[in-house]
């Protein structure tokens, strides 16, 4: 039988950057995916002469060399950076409505007070309050979490105490009349998942604000380049992955991980496993259910899971200019509604006027497509569930029927955009439960509500010993939050293996 | 810093109240992951288990054998698609595809039609050796080659050769049968009059319907054929629809095919967004390639070192996947054309030709992976697979 100190499963974001930094301190590890390539949704695939990006539109959490984010000093601590090559984008992002109103807002604050007021001279004031509410409310996190004040209060962060929990659309009533510019001012929930009357206002701003001090970035060669480069780092470490070879159960012995047993019937004995699959799947189908203790099944029961999405991949025979596109990053908005009622879209099975982003790479990144060519990226959210009420042979015709009328959408704006279409793909809720094989193709793990935020959940740990969860159902989601999730629950078995 | 001071937040208690509630009355997913899994299944199903129910002589070197499944589900395909058959023939483990040939519409049975190649290994053995009530596994339906209402246009003008034609079968086929409201121009090209496959369930539904036109072209006909000679060439398709704006183009046959009629489209100015082609595996004279190494004979051996340890050879002139699946060391495949990076492996040391235009990942590019079934060896390699 072989025997590895850690096992991880999977090789998302999570997975990779908990197999690295495993490996490079030496630690002799497995790395088990399923599919026949690294990445989970930081991944592309090719069609024609276009490589299409899956899943990454704006990388957060880096900052510059001279200011550098989170993220960016992990990336560099793992030793990856060099094989890299990020493109900060200029662009918060463009809003565009059918109405033909344009707005782009930039990564500077001051740019971005006076825009909005231009445009929104009505509101100026409460312009102006909002911003510095965001900063404050930025300010008080940072200094309790971040710098992990020993002492903090109610005095010292008032911002935090008093707004952390609090739905944004509540906040944003309190501050505007406008539809509008409320509606523009939240769009990044589409970003984490849930509509603005769901999202603590924790969440909102402090997207807004990282996005802001920051910037967003672009990867040269889209997420795949990063997912490569994680594993080759892991791979020259020492370590062995294997692909197209999934883990088939988790063997628990006396509370404790004994062994992992793949799809082709291998048994590995190791002690230690980091699970980059879902949470559900690892405790309902990874681990016999006698040995999930009973304390992970009521807070899963407890528990929603989040929105998958429908993305339409499409490249063009044309620069984006000539379809009138400008900016890489462009909300395309038909109601400036932020009830409830997105929730009911998010749950039906066409598109109408719901929000969606179109990212066009091409913008930042002259060598993303062909010359002469460009792609854009066009995502809304849809709850997996309901994707598997319609017979399987009527898939097709639902697939094609909702690209038809989210293409509709993208030309109300770029008119020429269907003129000049030489390849399109579509990714339905159905296709990510395939490819990431999360329940009901859920794609930010558990629904940020508030009371799943990291302030209620108990994240990476797990009453079993010597297993660790990492990626999006450990934690929060996306791309910086999955990428450290991973290394935060290599540091746990390092410290518990005694590695140096 | 303190554990947990987000309980003196504000709102903290209503949170905490929300879990309780959603604790008691949340439902188990484990019923409905199943559910999931079985759905996906039957959409994108691994693999096929399939049984040979009839076999059907269509011309002297080809045959269409008709599979049912043996669990009795077959999953729903576009007309286009193919499905990777995944046999042991004279010891060698190995996959082709075949695009099916049958309709969508009809849920009982696909059929996939062969034609023989000289020296093939499969095709060889599928017309000669498989029986009714034979079992075989195959992938999925898979592939990119099918009408996509969204970008083409009703009328669609198809080229085909030789066994290329399958796919356009599926595709012809359902639209009679089920009456959609498409229209078909196809020009089908073959060696000799013999070779046409389908020539009169063609030739009998372009005469019963008005939307589908049929026009075999062939190379050396015989002395008393009367149709259409040698190739199909932007003249024949200009005399014969004059107008071919707002139409979209299909193409499907042998390498020759693509070489000659490629740049017979171009020549007539049709844009490339408006031509779609399947593809054709992996390419047959390598080393007439452009950009083929001068000093690489395509006889001459190198060596392939694996991980484990084991050595191999390999002939410059066969694709390194054919070389792998040989010695017995199985590397997924799919469309064994390039395509779709099933074969992925990861190049270690020495280099291998593989033609500029094969679609791999500009970060797959830069860490050495390259696609095995389109790979030829040029030096001794060491491979990750
Ligand atoms: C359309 C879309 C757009 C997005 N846009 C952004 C964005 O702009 N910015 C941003 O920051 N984030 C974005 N995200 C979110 C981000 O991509 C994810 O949060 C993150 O990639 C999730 O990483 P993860 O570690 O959870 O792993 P996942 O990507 O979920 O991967 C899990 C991996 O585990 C494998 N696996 C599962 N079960 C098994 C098993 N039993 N055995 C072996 N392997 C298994 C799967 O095959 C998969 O490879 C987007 C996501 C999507 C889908
Ligand atoms: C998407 C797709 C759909 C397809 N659909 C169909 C279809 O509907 N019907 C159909 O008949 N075919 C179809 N094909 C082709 C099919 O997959 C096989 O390629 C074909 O049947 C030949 O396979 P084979 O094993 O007989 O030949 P192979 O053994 O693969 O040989 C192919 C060629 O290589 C030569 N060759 C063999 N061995 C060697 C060697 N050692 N060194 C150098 N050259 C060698 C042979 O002489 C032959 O010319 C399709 C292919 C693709 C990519
Ligand atoms: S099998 Fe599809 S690319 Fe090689």
């Amino acid at each position: 039988m072989e025997r590895y100190d850690a096992v991880v499963i999977g090789a998302g974001n999570g997975g990779l950057t908990a197999a690295a930094t495993l490996a490079k301190k030496g630690v002799n590890v497995l790395l088990l995916e399923r599919h026949n390539i690294p990445g989970g949704c930081a991944t592309s695939f090719c069609r024609g002469r276009f490589e299409f990006e899956v899943a990454l539109h704006q990388l957060s959490g880096l900052g510059t060399p001279e200011k550098p984010g989170l993220l960016r000093m992990e990336l560099d601590k793992l030793g990856v950076m060099e094989n890299l090559e990020f493109v900060e984008l200029s662009d918060l992002y463009h809003v565009a409505t059918p109405k033909g109103f344009r707005i782009t807002l930039k990564t500077d604050r001051s740019e971005n007070i006076a825009m909005l007021q231009e445009k929104f001279p009505h509101e100026k004031d409460a312009i102006d309050r909002y911003f510095d509410l965001m900063a404050s409310y930025a300010n008080d996190m940072i200094g309790a979490f971040i710098f992990r004040d020993p002492e903090p209060s109610r005095e010292k962060y008032p911002y935090l105490y008093k707004y952390a929990l609090r739905n944004s659309k509540e906040i944003l009533d309190e501050y505007f009349s406008d539809p509008l510019l409320k509606a523009i001012l939240s769009v990044y929930w589409g970003y984490l998942g849930v509509p603005p009357t769901r999202l603590a206002f924790a969440y909102l701003a402090m997207i807004f604000f990282q996005y802001m001090e920051f910037k967003p970035y672009h990867i040269k060669g889209g997420s795949q380049a990063l997912s490569n480069a994680i594993l080759n780092k892991f791979i020259s470490d020492g370590g062995t992955a294997r692909f197209s070879c999934g883990a088939k159960k988790i063997v628990v012995k006396n509370g404790r991980v004994k062994s992992v047993v793949t799809d082709n019937n291998d048994e590995i004995i190791t002690e230690y496993v980091v699970s980059n699959a879902s949470q559900v799947t690892t405790y309902t189908q990874l681990i016999d259910p006698e040995y999930v203790p009973e304390s992970v099944s009521v807070e899963i029961k407890g528990r929603n899971l989040s929105t998958s999405a429908f993305t339409m991949f499409i490249g063009f025979d044309c620069e984006p200019e000539e379809l009138g596109i400008t900016e890489s990053t462009n909300f395309l908005m038909d109601s400036t509604d932020i009830s409830d009622a997105i929730l009911d879209r998010m749950q039906n099975l066409n598109i109408q006027d719901e929000l969606m982003v179109l990212s066009c790479y091409d913008i930042a990144d002259a060598d993303f497509s062909p010359p002469g060519t460009c792609q854009a990226n066009v995502v809304t959210l849809k709850y997996g569930e309901p994707w598997l009420r319609i017979p399987p042979r009527q898939y097709h015709d639902v697939k094609f029927r909702c690209a038809e009328s989210m293409l509709k959408r993208v030309e109300q704006i770029y008119p020429d955009a269907k003129k000049h279409i030489e390849e399109i793909e579509v990714g339905t809720p159905l296709t990510h439960m395939r490819y990431l094989g999360h329940p009901f193709g859920a794609i930010y793990g558990y629904e940020m509500l508030t009371k799943d935020s990291l302030f209620f959940q108990p994240g990476p740990y797990s009453p079993i010993q010597g297993l660790f969860l990492a990626g999006g159902w450990a934690g929060d989601n996306g791309f910086e939050p999955t990428l450290r999730s991973g290394i935060s629950a290599a540091k746990s078995i390092i410290r518990r293996l005694g590695v140096k | 810093m303190r554990k947990g001071i987000w309980q003196e937040f504000d709102g903290y208690q209503d949170i905490v109240e929300e879990i309780k509630v959603s604790r008691k009355l949340g439902g188990t997913i484990a019923p409905a992951m199943i559910n999931a899994e079985e759905y996906i299944r039957q959409l994108h199903p691994d693999r096929l288990e399939l049984c040979v129910n009839g076999i059907i002589e269509e011309t002297p070197s080809t045959k269409t054998l008709r599979f049912v499944s043996k669990d009795n589900y077959l999953p729903p395909f576009l007309a286009g698609q193919y499905i990777a058959l995944y046999l042991e023939v004279g010891g060698i483990r190995t996959s082709r595809p075949y695009s099916i040939s049958s309709p969508p519409n009809q849920t009982g049975y696909y059929d996939i039609t062969v034609k023989r190649v000289e020296q093939g290994l499969v095709s060889n053995y599928l017309l000669d050796h498989v029986n009714r009530g034979d079992d075989l596994v195959s992938s999925g339906p898979q592939g990119n080659f099918y009408f996509n209402p969204i970008i083409h246009k009703s009328t669609k003008i198809c080229i085909a050769g030789g066994s290329g034609i399958t796919p356009f079968m599926s595709m012809i086929r359902e639209i009679v049968d089920c009456g959609l409201d498409r229209t078909v121009h196809l020009f089908y090209g073959n060696k000799t009059d013999e070779d046409v496959i389908f020539h009169e369930e063609l030739t009998n539904i372009a005469k019963r319907f008005d939307n589908i036109t049929y026009l075999p072209v062939i190379e050396d006909p015989t002395d008393d054929y009367s149709g259409a000679c040698g190739f199909v060439t932007s003249n024949l398709i200009r005399e014969l629809l004059g107008d071919i704006e707002d139409k979209s183009f299909f193409i499907c046959g042998p390498q020759g095919l693509y070489e000659f009629c490629l740049p017979e489209l171009e020549e007539m100015g049709i844009a490339r967004r408006k031509v779609r082609q399947e593809m054709y595996g992996a390419p047959l004279n390598i080393w007439e390639y452009p950009g083929w190494p001068e000093a690489v004979n395509k006889d001459d051996i190198f060596s392939v070192k694996l991980r484990d340890g084991r050595q191999l050879e390999a002939r410059a002139a066969e694709p390194l996947m054919v070389t792998l699946e040989k010695n017995n060391v199985v590397v997924p495949s799919l469309c064994r054309s390039g395509e779709c990076s099933m074969c992925r492996v990861k190049i270690l040391s020495g280099k291998v030709f593989q033609p500029a235009a094969v679609p791999v990942r500009k970060s797959d590019k830069q860490f050495g992976y390259v696609h095995s079934c389109v790979s030829y060896p040029i030096e001794d390699l060491e491979i990750l697979i």
